[in-house]
């Protein structure tokens, strides 16, 4: 984590340099296709065709790879076991001593791992290569609300702090001699005392925090500007159109083969 | 540029004013310090000059605050920013964390006020200069030190170009390297004469060295308001709760001592003290 810009990895790649609105859609467009197109190894294709091809020329390949199993392992485990073997019906593939798990139950867990896999690596692609700033600056200007960019990009920034914070603090009690590993009543048990200064020591600023925004006229109407420019280009314009009208084609195909059976 | 009227206020629920009948005339491009001990008054004060008494706290105000020829009580606080700047002491809380970089920190409110690309450039490089933080535009605001966050809090303020600057207290939370920092921005700004500035402080040496004028504030009340060479020797000060400072204290004890004599005009300064002992 480059840690000024969220989860921003600094590279000079073409990708790196698309309009934040570029890249949003065409990761929303791939996991609406990989989620939406039947089959049981369709998220899979759209990972390999749409996903890798890209974080390879942006040169995040491998941090998007390592993130995403990190994130999407537990979700996969949970997954296996228990569509696999607490499916009921259906064929048995094997026999675990009580358990057996069903080949139907494999599946779905499979579908549904590539799902997480899919989305979890397309939102990684597009942090690392967009500037948070950016991404909310472009979504500003397509009228999402300043409150909500505001929030987005502050949570952002607050959290390594908090979390830092939070360190030190356990640090500080692990040297008093207080337990913090261990089970995990023990670590909540540590972590008590350090979430109410934590929290109230938040909540106190708070107000200060909402005087200091006020000086800043964040609550004036009328037209905002901005210092950074983001550069955008006709050609970037008509790709993200073709992205969208593919993506509802396919999701009007996807309604039509949900239809077709209930209409005939 | 500020008249206070006859000003008393009471935050919602309390029993006694924190601001009671206050009436003062603060022209153009003075810089005026705000003295007066802990409970006195000073950033309610600070508050009403920015608006956020009544318009964020509430509570009861009587009495005309007009600032640039704005009515506070009549204005609002989307229309007070850019008008009046406030600065105060957890430099933390002034960073807004939705900007990444020293510079877009600046830019912030010019954003907000829609100040032109071109024209946000140059009063951003300006401002950055002023406050000594040319050479950190590209840092995250919170990997600065107390000392330059406090600075940047006030270049994001000043760049917004107010006619009045209000500090509460900026240097209450940090060491005395960075309390040296933000001084020596402060006395900048005092030396310019074209800012019209007021600081509530405590540190009574730096009051004395830059300040045009000093009010004291006891309680609520205007008690005291003059030069600072008078406020701070005055025998007075101990009476609102404030400790002279150490050069008026070292002259005092001289005095008692029969080293010098008395009635002799006291220092207030290192300067004076020097030539108040030579
Ligand atoms: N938000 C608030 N709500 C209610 N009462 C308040 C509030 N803020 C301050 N007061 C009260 O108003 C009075 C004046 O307080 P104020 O904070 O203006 O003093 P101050 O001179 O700034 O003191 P300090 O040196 O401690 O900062 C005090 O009696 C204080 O208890
Ligand atoms: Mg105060």
């Amino acid at each position: 984590m480059s840690g000024t810009y969220g989860l921003y990895v600094v590279r000079q790649t073409g990708i790196h340099r698309l309009h934040p609105l570029t890249k949003l859609v065409y990761v929303l467009v791939c996991l609406l296709i990989g989620w939406l197109i039947p089959g049981v190894w369709s998220p899979y294709i759209v990972l390999l065709i749409g996903v890798v091809p890209v974080a390879l020329i942006a040169r995040v390949l491998p941090e998007v790879i390592k993130n995403t199993i990190k994130t999407a392992i537990p979700f996969a485990i949970s997954l296996i076991i228990v569509q696999g073997l607490f499916w009921t019906g259906g064929t048995i593939v094997r026999q675990l001593g009580p358990f057996s798990l069903k080949a139907e139950g494999l599946l779905f867990a499979i579908r549904g791992t590539g799902r997480i896999i899919l989305a979890v690596s397309g939102f990684l692609l597009l942090n690392y290569t967009t500037r948070s700033d950016e991404l909310m600056l472009a979504l500003s200007q397509k009228g999402l609300p300043n409150s909500i960019s505001y929030v987005v990009l502050s949570t952002l920034q607050v959290i390594p702090r908090f979390q830092r914070k939070a360190n030190t603090i356990l640090d500080a009690q692990r040297s008093r001699g207080l337990e913090t590993e261990g089970s995990y009543l023990i670590r909540m048990r540590a972590l008590m005392p350090l979430v109410v200064p934590l929290l109230l020591g938040s909540i106190v600023d708070i107000e200060e925090r909402a005087i200091a925004l006020e000086v800043r006229a964040f609550s004036r109407e009328g037209a905002k500007t901005s210092l950074l420019v983001l550069h955008d280009t006709r050609f970037q314009r008509a790709i993200r159109w073709l992205l969208m009208l593919g993506a509802m084609a396919v999701i009007g195909w996807r309604f039509y083969l949900w239809l077709a059976p209930r209409l005939a | 540029m500020i008249r206070l009227d006859r000003v008393s206020y009471s935050y919602p629920r309390a029993t006694s004013p924190a601001l009671n009948d206050l009436s003062v005339d603060i022209p153009a491009g003075q810089f005026c310090a705000v003295i007066g001990a802990n409970g006195a008054g000073k950033s309610t004060l600070c508050s009403a000059l920015a608006g956020f008494v009544p318009h964020f706290y509430r509570g009861r105000l009587t009495g005309t605050v007009e600032v640039a020829g704005i009515d506070i009580a009549a204005s609002s606080l989307a229309e007070l920013a850019g008008t009046v700047g406030l600065v105060f002491s957890n430099p933390f809380n002034q960073i807004t964390g939705a900007r990444f970089s020293v510079r877009d920190e600046v830019a912030f409110g010019l954003e907000n006020m829609g100040v032109p690309r071109a024209e946000m450039e140059t009063r951003i490089d300006y401002i950055l200069q002023f406050a000594g933080l040319a050479g950190l535009a590209e840092r995250p605001p919170f990997a600065l030190s107390g000392g330059q966050q406090q600075r940047l809090a006030i270049a994001s303020v000043l760049v917004m170009r107010p006619r009045v600057l209000v500090l509460d207290e900026p240097t209450s939370q940090l060491d005395p390297v960075g309390s040296r920092e933000v001084f020596t921005v402060l006395r900048d700004l005092a030396a310019t004469d074209e800012a019209t500035v007021v600081l509530a402080e405590q540190k009574l040496e730096w009051v004395a060295a830059f300040a045009d004028r000093v009010l004291v504030l006891h309680e609520g009340r205007l008690v005291a308001d003059g030069l600072p060479g008078d406020i701070l020797a005055s025998p007075d000060l101990q009476r609102y709760g404030l400790e002279p400072t150490r050069y008026t204290r070292a002259a005092r004890a001289a005095q008692a001592a029969g080293l010098r004599p008395e009635g002799d005009t006291l220092p207030v300064t290192l300067e004076q003290a020097a030539e108040f002992f030579a």
